[in-house]
């Protein structure tokens, strides 16, 4: 029973989306519309139960005082304001002064905040390539050469040295590195529905949880 | 010695060049002239081909503020040349952020538009692919109100849609998941084009899609927002930040040939060593 239900819930969902693909049936399709729109409720429910689940860890962190527990502090103060200032300009449309403080929020607080992060990454890639792209074997020279290449001829300056770098640059991006993600593709596609037949029927249990 | 010092730059060394490279053109741009790819042409032409009397497009605003940067000059760019066409646009997001960004592209467009007449932002529905096939499913009534709290029902534009047949083109802004590959696989055949402006790490991944027709354009990463902005004649800050990544790039270039170059000289030392 334990087992059995959630994998016939499984089986009788895939099976009317999968169905409704390939048959033009009224019921089935309303059937469809109703699951779907189940999976819009539950994954916005679940965005709830994660709010819920860093409240959680991060007020025990909190009270057990442990490392970075101020972190948490800011955390919890942070979200708690975006959700009350949210919720209340989102129900009161007229209120000006509400919109425009959580206009503010998003314009000068998160965005900034959110920007620099990945902005960083510019950093550590300009560090790490310096470091790993290295003429060590063939394959890595190969590699090497292409990156450059493609870097080269994305840059408007390297094309003012040689009005040949996007050439190549292009021509390794839609040939070369077209041939190799269209076999990638068709590989993730069919390992796809593989994956998809076996937790269908059953025998891919990974997802109830139970590590089979 | 020099060959292994320059074989092991310190970071901070790496990171300060990089920095003021970056800060230079963004504090005062050089102009680099850009040349314009052919898929930001591809854009173009299909935005030319709409007729602004029956045409109307969907923006969906799906990227972030972390990548922003990348995406965000595109949208601008592209929602420019459809207001001076006269196109009518529908925004819709599938990301948290997408709203606020699109709010963002309203303040930019201004007095070129009408909202509510020529353009709406109708917000945020969670829920990634399900998300996606719901809003193409049911595109009048999936969302009762607009971001900025307005009845759809009172919004003269949202009269002209019924279904997802009504939109002439789709052109979605992405910086990850829900993306390109969750509108191909639930778009209907026969339904409208679909176009993507994308982040520049994700342009090797969708040149597939792209080569087999199933992209009816593709704006690639900063570039592409920028070669844009050039088309349509108004440059604006993608043009201004191709100054700085194209010399970043050239930083970066630049310390993998004196990493290598040293390398290799090494290597050579080390042969002869051993003679």
């Amino acid at each position: 029973m334990k087992r059995g239900v959630p994998l016939l819930i499984v089986f009788v969902v895939g099976f009317v989306m999968l169905t409704t693909y390939f048959i033009k049936n009224p019921t089935l399709g309303q059937a469809r519309t109703l699951l779907n729109n189940w999976g819009v409720i539950v994954t916005a429910f679940s965005v709830g139960l994660a709010s819920v689940n860093i409240l959680r860890i991060h007020s025990a962190r909190i009270a057990n005082r442990r490392s970075g527990w101020i972190n948490s502090v800011a955390l919890i103060l942070t979200m708690f304001i975006f959700i009350v200032v949210g919720i209340y300009s989102r129900h009161n449309p007229d209120n000006k002064a509400a919109a425009q403080l959580f206009s503010n929020l998003f314009d000068y607080a998160y965005s900034p905040f959110s920007a620099t992060m990945y902005a960083m990454i510019a950093f550590y890639v300009a560090s790490a390539s310096y470091r790993a792209f290295r003429m060590r074997s063939f394959e890595a020279t190969l590699l090497l050469t292409a990156a450059l290449l493609v870097m080269l001829g994305n840059a408007p300056i390297a094309e003012q040295i040689w009005d040949k770098f996007p050439v190549i640059g292009n021509w390794l991006l839609n040939v070369v590195n077209t041939t190799g993600q269209r076999g990638i593709a068709i590989g993730v596609a069919i390992g796809g529905f593989a994956t998809s037949l076996r937790i269908l029927l059953g025998f891919d249990r990974g997802h109830l949880g139970y590590g089979e | 010695m020099w060959l292994e010092r320059l074989q092991n730059i310190d970071r901070r060394v790496i990171y300060t060049v990089l920095l003021i490279v970056l800060l230079g053109p963004m504090i005062k741009p050089i102009g680099i002239p850009l040349t314009i790819n052919k898929t930001t042409y591809q854009m173009y032409n299909l935005i030319e081909s709409l007729n602004p009397q029956s045409d109307i497009v969907m923006l969906a605003m799906d990227y972030s503020v972390a990548g922003a940067a990348d995406v965000h000059p595109q949208a601008v760019a592209v929602a420019k040349h459809l207001a001076n066409r006269g196109i009518k646009m529908v925004m819709v997001a599938f990301v948290p952020d997408g709203p606020m960004l699109a709010e963002r592209v309203l303040n930019i467009l201004g007095d070129r538009v009408t909202y509510g007449e020529d353009i709406v932002n109708l917000g945020y529905l969670s829920g990634g692919e399900s998300a996606v096939k719901k809003f193409i499913d049911e595109p009048a009534t999936t969302f009762p109100r607009d971001h900025r709290g307005n009845a759809i029902s009172s919004l003269p534009i949202m009269s002209n849609i019924k279904t997802i047949h009504d939109f002439s083109l789709i052109v979605d802004f992405q910086t990850g998941s829900p993306g390109y590959q969750d509108f191909l696989r639930q778009l209907p055949a026969g339904g409208p084009l679909y176009a993507a402006g994308i982040v520049t790490v994700s342009v090797p991944n969708v040149m597939p899609y792209l080569d087999s027709g199933q992209f009816a354009a593709l704006l690639p990463g900063l570039r592409g927002g920028a070669e844009y902005e050039v088309l349509i004649g108004e440059p604006g800050e993608g043009a201004a930040r191709m100054d700085a990544q194209s010399l970043g790039h050239m930083v970066i270039v630049t310390f993998i040939i004196v990493g290598n170059v040293a390398y290799f000289f090494s290597k050579r030392q080390e042969k002869s060593g051993r003679r």
